[in-house]
Formats: C-alpha cells, structure tokens, sequence
C-alpha cells in the first residue's frame, strides 16, 4: 500500500518527519521520483494499514499549516 | 448548491478543484487544517492553477451522521475565512510589528538611558574633580624645561 505525495504541495522535510512520527507504528519505506515522493506501508505493527495510510497523509498535510 | 463546486463523489471519497489563483496553497493548508479531525484529506494537482481536494470521511461512530458533501461547502467557506484572515493578516502586518516593537521597548529597561543617566548624575556632582590632573596649565612645565 503506497501514497504519493505530490513534491510541489508535500515537502519532504514533512514527509520524513512523519515517516519518523509513525516508525512505531508501522515500517515505512520511501523512494523519491521526478515529482512525488512515494511513500510505501510495508508492515503495520497495529491497526488497519487503510486507516495508517490516511492517518499518515493527514498528519504530512497537518505539518504544512 | 454542492453543484456549483463541481463536486465528485466517488463512494466514500468526494473530489473537488480549487483555482490557486483565487485560493494560495497557503489558504488551503490553513483551511484544510481544520477539517482533519472530520475526515481524510489528500491534494494533489498543479500548485499554479488548481488543487485537487479528495476527501474521505473518516471511519469513527462519531462520524455516522456527517455529510461529506456538507463538509465540502464549509471546506469552500472556510477558504474564504482564512483568504480574508491573510489578507487582514497582511495589511495589519507593520502596525502588529510596530505595537509587538513598542511593546518590547517599554518592557525592557532601555540600558542607554540608564548610561545617559548615571553620566549626567556623575558630572553633576564630580564635574570640578580632575582626578588625572587634566586642568593643570601645562605652559609652566615647558618654561621650566
């Protein structure tokens, strides 16, 4: 299960620090490309891995404002 | 009135643009901020014409009765509110420095006058001391010479 983060709205300092944020909860792995950063869930520790993926993309988003 | 947005609903996911020339991406963060603990919110698209808003609400028993189309429309008011907070915000932006300065200033002891002060004090009651015999005529110890 993966999310991409559009470079140009996501910056990756926020997506690292998420990424770090979340490492307790889940094994996150991240790979950078021309115009998003992808961000795959590997493993989740606990939890439903769906309802991970959008608690993550709403904390990067939450690091923006 | 959710038509006139454009709005797509896609199962549990709702889709909308916003034009970045009315709406900065600033005001989006701002006003997407607020709506994180209703529902998932996910942007995409080309930061110098439109944003992609896809939102989903979120899976909790406090979320049965929310209206992903309602929270769309106060998504679209609440970019109104935070455009006028920055724009209130920027306009106001000298004043605020120049009250958050002044406050500043008067909080602190200003240190030159203190100095200014305790000079002024010291020439009034030592002004006729010499203690490194500067007032002494130095003509009568070139004639002695």
């Amino acid at each position: 299960m993966e999310i991409k983060f559009n470079k140009e709205i996501y910056s990756l300092g926020a997506v690292k620090l998420a990424i770090k944020e979340f490492s307790e909860l889940a094994d996150i792995d991240i790979e950078q490309e021309q115009n998003y950063i992808r961000v795959k869930f590997i493993k989740v520790k606990e939890g439903d891995m769906a309802e991970m993926k959008d608690e993550f993309a709403n904390y990067v988003l939450g690091l923006h404002s | 009135m959710s038509k006139d947005f454009n709005f797509q609903v896609d199962g549990d996911k709702l889709e909308f643009t916003i034009n970045t020339k009315i709406y900065s991406l600033e005001t989006i963060y701002q006003a997407a901020y607020l709506f994180l603990d209703k529902v998932y919110i996910f942007l995409d698209g080309d930061p110098s014409k439109e944003i992609i808003v896809v939102m989903k609400i979120k899976d909790s028993p406090d979320n049965n009765s929310v209206d992903l189309e309602k929270i769309a429309d106060e998504f679209h008011n609440e970019l109104l509110n935070q455009l006028l907070r920055a724009k209130v915000n920027k306009s106001n932006a000298k004043i605020r420095e120049y009250i958050v300065a002044q406050a500043l200033y008067n909080a602190v002891p200003n240190e030159v006058d203190e100095l200014l002060e305790e000079v002024e004090e010291t020439k009034a009651e030592n002004w006729q001391d010499d203690p490194m015999n500067i007032a002494k005529p130095w003509e009568g110890d070139k004639e002695s010479n």
